[in-house]
């Protein structure tokens, strides 16, 4: 390969990575508003982008629809489901050892995959019958639609939910018992109702990241376990606390995991999790950490 | 070591080995017998580290298959029996273990973070193995004996597993009941009081850490020999957090109820799965799951706290 196009395809990964980042940043951010509201410890998170990506499927081949207005349909149930699994599995565990937490939420996510792989089947689901599926070329490079209309969802709903955070009552609220729960309690905030809504807000966030998932590519039982890892090392580079951190950082890692496959596909999930490693060992609060 | 926990370990073992002698006619059933046992003895390993000690190690399959392919390719390419070679590939083992775990411990890496940390670490190696040696499976050369701690017979085979199951379990008890083994707990009960009141909880770290990932790649050739082959797929996270789940469901800390969950649920997932499997793949593992919620909610305890029930109820 010539030094020009080597040139064209490092770039074009970055291009690819970034799309794969915002996408990342949008999985993560549902994990983020939860553990760092909540301080659970949720190892299905990944799993439930999967089961959701399930419920978009099958409202995509059965309205004929896109996956992107299929979530919309998606949400409500969601918000719903989210409020049961707080209520039922979520708030007995609240508080207590770490490694109850992980038990539990390990549970969950084996119920949900085996729960799809026994209905769905092992074999992978995808849309038929994509609208946005031409790429589009612009010079050398090569640009999906639905890769380029995922990105620019994720980017509004990630400032939609930087301005919740900010501008809104309860959002001020979450961050309040973000930075301190007793304190936060003490000031009047009803800590039960703000957990309960973190955790469904939260499953909408999900919800987002399984309609932009099914616009791209396809599900899978297992498809939710490199989710919960990737999501995982984003809050841990980015820290608690910053919506625009949390995007940057799930942006480093998308590009770090397709520059990863240049080198090949085997090991690109290899490169992201030994920056990981060196994050934890070196930096373990993140680079954009508000406390 | 009690009057009570000896004579449990002669009956567990009397009634394993009893096991053996009524199947050993039928193949299938002794390679279950021995996949079952030596899941258990994988799982009796993690309670080192997980049990004892309360960090929740996702990477026990990695040291498995390093420790295991580490033997294997000793004797493939350099001749070396595996009697010898599981002494090397458990201590490869350990020496990753140790090498990450310096930094890990340093820098305080522990709960959610050192869970993720190990889960990644049989990732990573899973894909450097398959980028380094290809994705094809490697099969053992076909010479047997004890000298290669690969017998003709499968009762042979589970002889040894039983044997190392033993030693664990012994070492598991010794642990516990030594310095260390309170070390660990203080640990595992908060480990800024303990650091506190003098322990060096780093070091104490790293030992259970060493003893757990040496047995853990020691035995990991014996994995090899059921499959006869290895590759890339044996570094799976899946199993590993298996055998994390089977520390946590028996009890954090008890290994009686360790073993109990590991034969339990292994014996049970593999009936599942050669009974129902072909009309509801994944049963065995929604089990495993909906268990872990139940214990997790209601039982955190595990199964060792319902042993406890029981011998109160038993008592009165």
């Amino acid at each position: 390969m010539s030094v020009g196009g080597l040139l064209v395809a490092v770039l074009q990964q970055v291009i690819d990575g970034v799309f794969l980042g915002l996408f990342y940043a949008i999985v993560a951010s549902g994990l983020a508003l939860i553990f760092g509201v909540m301080d659970i410890i949720n190892f299905a998170h990944g799993d439930l982008v999967m089961i959701s990506a399930y419920f978009v499927w099958l409202i995509s081949t059965y309205l004929n629809i896109d996956p992107l207005l299929s979530m919309l349909l998606v949400l409500p149930v969601l918000f719903v489901l989210g409020l049961a699994i707080q209520k039922g599995l979520i708030n007995p565990v609240l508080g207590k050892e770490p490694l109850i937490q992980i038990a539990v939420t390990v549970g969950l996510g084996f119920v949900l995959q085996n729960i799809a792989l026994g209905y769905f089947k092992a074999e992978p689901r995808g849309y038929p019958n994509p609208v946005f599926s031409e790429g589009l070329s612009i010079g050398p490079f090569v640009i999906y639609e639905s890769k380029l209309l995922s990105a620019a969802v994720s980017v509004l709903v990630l400032f939609l939910l930087d301005q919740f955070l900010s501008r809104t009552r309860l959002g001020l609220a979450m961050r309040a018992v973000t930075d301190d729960r007793s304190s936060a309690m003490l000031m009047g905030i009803n800590v039960e109702r703000v957990y309960l809504l973190t955790f469904a807000i939260g499953m909408v966030l999900v919800g987002v990241a399984s309609g932009l998932w099914m616009e791209m590519g396809q599900v899978w039982p297992y498809l939710g376990t490199s989710f919960s890892l990737v999501s995982w090392v984003a809050v841990a580079l980015a820290g608690l606390g910053s919506i625009r951190g949390l995007a940057v950082s799930a942006v480093i890692i998308g590009i770090a995991e397709s520059m990863g496959s240049l080198i090949s596909p085997s090991v690109k999930m290899a490169v992201v999790y030994l920056i990981f490693f060196f994050i934890l060992w070196f930096k373990p609060r993140g680079f954009f950490a508000k406390r | 070591m009690t009057r009570s926990t000896l004579l449990s370990i002669a009956l567990f073992q009397a009634a394993l080995l009893a096991v053996g002698f009524l199947v050993s006619g039928n193949n299938y059933y002794m390679l279950l017998l021995t996949q079952v046992a030596l899941f258990a003895a994988f799982v009796a390993a993690w309670n080192i580290i997980g049990g004892l000690t309360g960090q929740l190690d996702l990477a026990s399959s990695a040291y498995m298959a390093l420790g295991g392919i580490v033997t294997s390719l000793l004797w493939m390419r350099l001749g070396l029996p595996p009697v010898v070679g599981v002494w090397v590939g458990g201590a490869v083992a350990a020496g990753l273990a140790v090498l990450i775990g310096i930094p890990t411990f340093r820098f305080g890496v522990r709960e959610v973070w050192y869970a993720l940390m190990t889960a990644s670490l049989v990732v990573i190696l899973n894909n450097l193995f398959r980028y380094f040696m290809g994705p094809w499976d490697f099969y053992l050369p076909n010479k047997w004996g004890w000298l290669y701690l690969r017998p003709r017979t499968y009762f042979e085979l589970f002889i040894i597993v039983d044997v190392v199951l033993l030693a664990v379990i012994l070492v598991n008890i010794y642990i516990s009941g030594s310095k260390i083994g309170y070390y660990l707990r203080n640990i595992k009960e908060d480990e800024l009081v303990s650091e506190a009141v003098g322990v060096d909880t780093r070091l104490y770290k790293l030992i259970a850490l060493a003893i757990y990932s040496f047995i853990t790649g020691a035995a990991g050739f014996l994995q090899v020999v059921i499959y006869s082959s290895f590759s890339y797929r044996l570094f799976d996270a899946g199993l590993a957090i298996s055998i994390a789940i089977m520390g946590i469901i028996g009890g954090l800390g008890s290994i009686s109820g360790a073993i109990a969950a590991a034969v339990v649920f292994r014996a049970l997932g593999e009936y599942l799965r050669s009974t129902l499997g072909g009309v509801i793949p994944g049963l065995d593992l929604l089990l495993y799951g909906v268990a872990l919620i139940v214990v997790g909610i209601l039982k955190p305890e595990g199964l060792a706290g319902l042993f406890n029930q029981l011998r109160r109820w038993w008592r009165k």
